[in-house]
């Protein structure tokens, strides 16, 4: 199972529509979840739809949050999105085997034998989380509740049984013109995420759409952050297309 | 994620189950749960508990925890699953939904202001045997929280809501961050009788000690969320200070099964003598002492006076 979460807090102003990227992630079997990263402002009528609009088009979820709730939904979102993943793989299932689409319309006996099963798969299936952070200027302050977020993410990933793994990545590069900069390749120890965005420079831009583009990409070429990983500070060198 | 689910049932409602046609009244809402709403329903004269789940696949997977408990503890008053059926609302849509055993009783922190702290340990030795029950059967209660706690007459404690009930070595399904290990960086998230004692734990030191508790909660910076902090406010707590012991066993998960927890829990409290203090005599008994040796006095002053 395969899913990119984006925490962002604003609308994307660079490149390709984040819209078009999502629904391009979803063609390739990886569901997209957007959280909106609120502190005592607001986000915006703007960008609260284009975070719904990403998720929709992503196969995913999208929750606007404050930043103390940050962490829970994280886990949350990732739980409910695998449930979510197997259910649907079960439909199918269901469509051939019995005739019949849904769960609901199983009689209660029936049903708890299917929910054992995907309970069950739940918990074994390989997972794949990247998590795509957007780091402009305005997402600053919030890149402690970010890390924290993320760390959480990986308690909980360990304690499933199957195998499961993380990716960091942030957007914009830290050069002129990078869409994305990797920050841990594939990963299930916690070794790589404190300070994670210590030495982070933040840009003006938000290439929400391209830096999605790139995470695809990634997924695509799995083995792509051992090229690049330049082993001193954990701090990946941005990369190019 | 708190999803605000409603599904529009008002007092006095009558729901039929689709598949069993069993009718259910709807008196009030009890509560609500992590997967869906509790009532309290009318079902043949009797008094039972009813939960609407949100979503049929959660609500299903909650229903089969319960329902491999019920084989498990087979005829005891454990097994409280009663019926599992669907129901249209008037609205067309279909929800799912279970009954159980009605189980009265009130918040932890609300009986022990009522009855007093006295209560408390009995309270704690009852908890944990549950828990022990549930261990044994190779399941771990998971979201075990002040909400999740109900106690009835006489300090017996019962669990509410299955929703984080989770088999032994399997991820926790449902946990409050306050309560977990993991959030205290005490351990993993994995299931075992160590998760729900170290939640036990937490669960004693908020109900003594509430606002520095909620305090360090809103204070501490992650990296510094460690059960030492916890262990500060145990050990400042004349309540909990001579179970200061046994709470840094739950938190390092330095007991084998809840059975030997429970039994270090009694011993503590039998050695600090806690058990032997009482509590002061409320003010009106001291008044009516009062009172009453007053009117003795006067009737034997009357008695004297009119000579007998």
């Amino acid at each position: 199972m395969k899913q990119i979460i984006l925490i962002t807090d604003g609308c994307s102003n660079v490149g390709v529509s984040p819209v078009v990227a999502a629904a391009h992630a979803q063609a390739e079997g990886i569901t997209v979840n957007v959280v909106g990263v609120l502190d005592d402002g607001d986000i915006g009528e703007f960008g609260a739809a284009e975070i719904n609009e990403i998720a929709a088009a992503g196969g995913g979820l999208s929750r606007l949050v404050h930043m103390r709730e940050l962490a829970r939904t994280v886990q949350m979102m990732t739980r409910k999105t695998v449930m979510h993943t197997i259910q649907n793989a079960v439909h199918k299932e269901l469509q051939q085997v019995l005739g019949t689409s849904s769960i609901e319309s199983l009689p209660p006996g029936k049903r708890g034998d299917v929910v054992r099963m995907m309970d069950e798969l739940g918990e074994t299936a390989p997972l794949r989380v990247a998590l795509l952070i957007d780091a402009s200027a305005s997402m600053k302050p919030k890149l402690q509740a970010v890390e924290e977020a993320i760390r959480d993410l990986m308690i909980s990933l360990q304690a499933r049984q199957g195998k499961s793994e993380i990716s960091v990545f942030h957007f914009p590069g830290p050069r002129y013109g990078d869409d994305c900069c990797m920050d841990l390749g594939w990963t299930s120890t916690l070794s790589g995420i404190p300070a994670l965005f210590a030495k982070l420079q933040m840009q003006g831009t938000t290439p929400t759409g391209p830096a999605l583009l790139e995470v695809i990409d990634f997924y695509r070429k799995d083995d792509y952050g051992r090229k690049n990983r330049d082993g001193t500070d954990g701090m990946k060198s941005g990369y190019v297309v | 994620m708190a999803t605000s689910f409603d599904p529009g049932l008002s007092p006095g409602m009558v729901i039929t189950g689709k598949w069993k046609q069993g009718s259910y009244r709807i008196d009030r809402l009890l509560g609500e749960g992590a997967n869906g709403k509790v009532y309290l329903v009318e079902h043949h004269r009797g008094q039972y508990a009813l939960k609407v789940g949100s979503d049929a696949v959660d609500l299903q997977s909650e229903v089969n925890v319960l329902q491999s408990l019920a084989l498990q503890t087979k005829g005891s008053a454990e097994s409280f699953l009663v019926e599992v059926d669907d129901f249209q609302h008037p609205d067309g849509r279909t929800y799912p939904f279970y009954v159980m055993r009605y189980v009265r009783g009130m918040l932890l922190a609300d009986y022990l202001e009522r009855e007093g702290s006295d209560w408390f340990p009995l309270v704690g030795f009852h908890l944990l045997g549950k828990l022990a029950n549930l261990h044994e059967a190779g399941w771990v209660f998971g979201d075990l929280k002040m909400e999740n706690v109900l106690v009835a007459d006489y300090g017996r404690s019962q669990l509410v809501d299955y929703g984080g009930v989770t088999a032994v070595g399997k991820s926790v399904r449902q946990f409050t961050e306050i309560y977990d290990r993991g959030y205290w960086s005490a351990g993993s998230r994995k299931a075992d009788a160590g998760y729900d004692l170290f939640s036990f734990a937490v669960l004693f030191i908020q109900l003594f000690e509430r606002r520095r508790f909620s305090q360090l909660v809103h204070t501490l910076l992650p990296q510094n969320r460690v059960p030492e902090e916890l262990l500060k406010l145990v050990r400042t707590n004349t309540t909990l200070s001579p179970l200061e012991e046994w709470f840094s066993r739950a938190f390092a998960g330095e007991f084998a099964s809840t059975r030997e927890a429970a039994a270090a829990w009694q011993l503590q409290l039998h050695q600090s003598g806690i058990k032997r203090r009482s509590a002061p005599a409320p003010r009106w008994m001291k008044r009516l002492f009062i009172a009453s040796a007053l009117l003795l006095t006067i009737t034997i002053i009357l008695m004297i006076r009119v000579g007998m």
